[in-house]
């Protein structure tokens, strides 16, 4: 495959790391090089928990001033470059979510809400790789706690929240949570 | 029994961190616990690897272009830049004007357009109608990947050097700059590099210097009318022996 064409099939890490090395010696067309390759995916991401295109903008904003100050934290020999970067943008978004009304975000509260979230988080499972060992991992989980995982992750649904929607205890929402999580890392091991 | 316990534990928390579902006072105990503790940094790395693909699942959108401006305005890295224009020109309008940057590439360019049109004079002979101009557009690695004949008729014409396709779901943008106020125009679109006319109705005839490039963008093009993603190519036009 020539490089033009590997360029357009991957975003090799490598790529990714030099150029949040490149923003730590502070050169901009490296920062401009992440954002090129990661703002459309890290907009996506954000859109999915906030639900407002503005918000996940503004979340998107504030993640690359970060990568911009802290790019010199980075270490390639403790994560991906590509990990590093999303989980800025998760924490920043988790936040957002968290902490700025709240109720304004997600209006629907009743267990109907589950018919509308399920479908998404399904189709989250099928999009991910046939060969991906998070999807055949995730597929022997019981549907319920399936879903629970991936909203919880890709919506950013507290405990409180899949107990609501679920139409379960909050107490069994949390055991769900843990016991597929322990299933989780044994099967993907 | 009581180790693994503490270990499974341990685990569930550096997940549930990655996951978003602790708590304030829980988020808290774990940003201590992975600047102090090597091993839950290892486990918290270790969900985040595991569950990445989930991220990988949103769909793509595209930055609305002064997102970029405020990017980069706010991180201080607006000073070099030169003054604002009555019209603020969006991000891209910004790079096609960073004369150093074109520069670079246009002797590059050149150099390339020499070697290119050497290699091509047997076919300028044998359809006995020369481009009146010949861009170059090299790849980020300077490589060579496609050349525009421009004729005197008018027909421009995109020869790719590679062969590559686009993703699922992108298309191959063709670009051409030669009014920085009017911006970059689309002038083809194609689902895998092969060579086309470009589409230059109504457009200017071309000249020395104008810009070529192609951009990587959501199949179906641009959703804004400008390059959006990133670019593959670009070359400036070169004036051949036949266009003197």
């Amino acid at each position: 495959m020539s490089p033009l064409a590997h360029r357009l099939h991957a975003a090799p890490q490598d790529d990714l790391a030099l150029a949040l090395q490149g923003c730590a010696r502070g050169d901009r067309a490296c920062l401009r090089r992440l954002y090129d390759r990661l703002a459309p995916r890290m907009i996506g991401v954000a859109l999915r928990m906030l639900r407002r295109r503005d918000l996940a903008e503004e979340v998107v904003h504030d993640t690359f001033l970060r990568i911009w100050e802290k790019a010199s934290t980075f270490d390639p020999a403790r994560g991906a470059p590509e990990t590093w970067v999303f989980a800025i943008l998760r924490h920043r978004t988790l936040n957002v979510l968290r902490g700025e009304a709240r109720t304004d975000l997600v209006d629907d509260f009743e267990p109907m809400g589950l018919a509308a979230d399920a479908p998404d988080a399904e189709a989250a499972v099928t999009a991910l790789s046939q060969a991906s060992a998070l999807r055949r991992c995730l597929e022997r989980l019981e549907p319920h706690r399936r879903q629970a995982i991936v909203l919880a992750y890709a919506s950013g649904l507290t405990h409180g929240e899949l107990a609501g929607r679920m139409g379960v205890p909050l107490g069994t929402v949390k055991s769900w949570v843990r016991r597929s999580l322990v299933s989780l890392r044994e099967c993907m091991a | 029994m009581t180790d693994e316990r503490d270990a499974d534990e341990r685990d569930a928390l550096a997940a549930e961190y990655v996951i978003g579902l602790l708590d304030a006072p829980d988020i808290a105990r774990c940003e201590r616990l992975l600047a102090e503790e090597p091993d839950f940094a290892v486990r918290v790395e270790g969900w985040r690897q595991r569950l990445a693909e989930i991220d990988q699942t949103a769909p793509l959108m595209a930055p609305p272009p002064q997102l970029w401006s405020r990017i980069e305005a706010a991180a201080g890295m607006a000073r070099t830049q030169a003054p604002r224009r009555p019209r603020q020109p969006g991000r891209i309008a910004r790079l096609w004007n960073h004369l150093p940057v074109w520069r670079g590439i246009g002797l590059v360019a050149s150099a390339a357009a020499l070697l290119m049109m050497a290699g091509t004079a047997y076919v300028v002979r044998q359809s006995a109608r020369a481009p009146v101009l010949v861009a170059v557009l090299l790849s980020d690695a300077n490589q060579p990947a496609a050349i525009v004949n421009a004729f005197r008729d008018g027909r421009t014409q995109f020869v790719p050097l590679q062969a590559i396709a686009a993703p699922e779901g992108k298309a191959l943008q063709v670009w051409t700059l030669w009014d920085r106020a009017r911006g970059p125009v689309s002038v083809g679109l194609l689902d895998a590099l092969r060579q086309i006319d470009l589409s230059v109705a109504g457009l200017p005839a071309p000249t020395p210097d104008q810009l070529f490039e192609v951009t990587l963008e959501p199949a179906g093009g641009s959703p804004t009318g400008r390059p959006t993603g990133p670019i593959l190519m670009k070359g400036n036009a070169s004036r051949t022996d036949a266009g003197t």
